[in-house]
């Protein structure tokens, strides 16, 4: 699916970019997309370090364990045979719901390690679990107490309450975290690979 | 600093020391956990590489405006007004440039206004989709996302709908 949708971008980007007499800048632009991912990835690498640092040492003193056995049962709900991605699964969600985004995205890329291994033969041909659409879809909704750099924009351009939306960011984030836990179960009856 | 970030920092510090309880080294297995760091992300790198060419290419050629102009008629039935609509066809594939647009949009119309706070819980309650799942489903290798984008993409429109309609009656 985003391999069609990188596809249809390049093309419909080419295409504006011709058609507006541009084409000069195309490869500009994506040139600029390549050195962001680097950027990124850069700015990224010293919170990857900090946090599967921090993880492993919970790990080691067996706290991931504990807390797997307590969160196991619950999200095994949401993701049957979740096994030993439920501790990294919770962590990423707690990291979300906190405003601690550096810290969410290195225990979802765990989480997502611990997911396709206990995915079998379908995850080793590359194709993506129930569970791991299942987390990836809870992932998108990013349900999160403070969004703390949109109330930042707020304050800086001037509002009398920058903390007013709070409360409905909240209530529709977890809106569409259902909407996303129920188009899931939907997707899984009718789809026809199965998960192991 | 807030309340989270104290216990946050408490809870580390306990971390250690409790390590130390247990008879393991906290130094040599915080570098045993960050080793997994660097191949994690020169694995993810070429996926989101060729994301971030594709969604800067069709953003900047002003590909993204004609499919908003496109979806917008869709997206008024919906009960989403006009002006947040570039804003919510950018979200799934920007999350700085759709910071930029919210600021934008605050200036314009205001912070406190309906279209001001409705487009601050847009942006607050929906998520940078195309960027995850890039890298997300480009770290383990999974090539075939199956129904993550689709159902990514409906429960962010839900989100949306519900943050104006929340908007409206609050």
């Amino acid at each position: 699916m985003l391999g069609y949708v990188i596809t249809i971008m390049l093309i419909l980007g080419f295409s504006c970019c011709i058609y507006t007499g541009n084409s000069a800048n195309a490869l500009n632009y994506m040139l600029e997309g390549a050195n962001s991912a680097v950027e990124l990835m850069l700015s990224l690498a010293g919170s990857y370090l900090l946090w599967l640092g921090i993880m492993n040492v919970a790990k080691r003193s067996g706290l991931i364990d504990a807390l797997a056995s307590k969160v196991e049962a619950p999200l095994r709900k949401l993701m049957p045979n979740v096994g030993a991605a439920a501790a990294p699964i919770t962590l990423n969600l707690a990291a979300n719901f906190f405003g601690l985004g550096n810290a969410a995205t290195p225990f979802g890329l765990d989480a997502m390690k611990k997911l396709y291994e206990g995915g079998g033969e379908q995850t080793k041909r590359g194709i993506a679990s129930n569970n791991i659409c299942m987390f990836l879809a809870l992932n998108s909704s990013a349900v999160e107490l403070l969004p703390t750099s949109v109330i930042a924009i707020r304050s800086a351009c001037g509002s009398e309450n920058p903390n007013s939306i709070i409360l409905p960011t909240l209530i529709s984030s977890i809106i569409s975290a259902v909407a996303a836990i129920m188009l899931c179960k939907l997707f899984e009856r009718i789809s026809k690979h199965e998960c192991r | 600093m807030s309340a989270v970030e104290i216990i946050l920092l408490l809870l580390i510090a306990a971390l250690f020391v409790y390590a130390h309880i247990k008879g393991i080294n906290p130094y040599e297995a915080f570098a045993e956990g960050a080793a997994e760091a660097l191949p994690t992300i020169i694995k993810v790198l070429p996926y989101l590489a060729a994301m971030l060419i594709a969604i800067n290419l069709f953003r900047r050629s002003g590909a993204m405006d004609l499919l908003s102009t496109f979806l917008a008629p869709m997206l008024n039935k919906l009960g989403i007004p006009t002006e947040l609509v570039t804003l919510m066809v950018l979200r799934p594939f920007s999350g700085s440039a759709s910071l930029a647009l919210l600021q934008d949009t605050l200036m314009i119309h205001g912070s406190d206004s309906f279209i001001g706070r409705a487009a601050s819980t847009i942006v607050g309650s929906t998520e940078t989709i195309f960027y995850t799942l890039a890298l997300y489903c480009g770290s383990v290798d999974i090539k075939k996302s199956r129904y993550a984008l689709p159902v990514a993409l409906l429960s962010g429109i839900v989100g949306t709908i519900a943050s104006i309609f929340l908007i409206k009656m609050m």
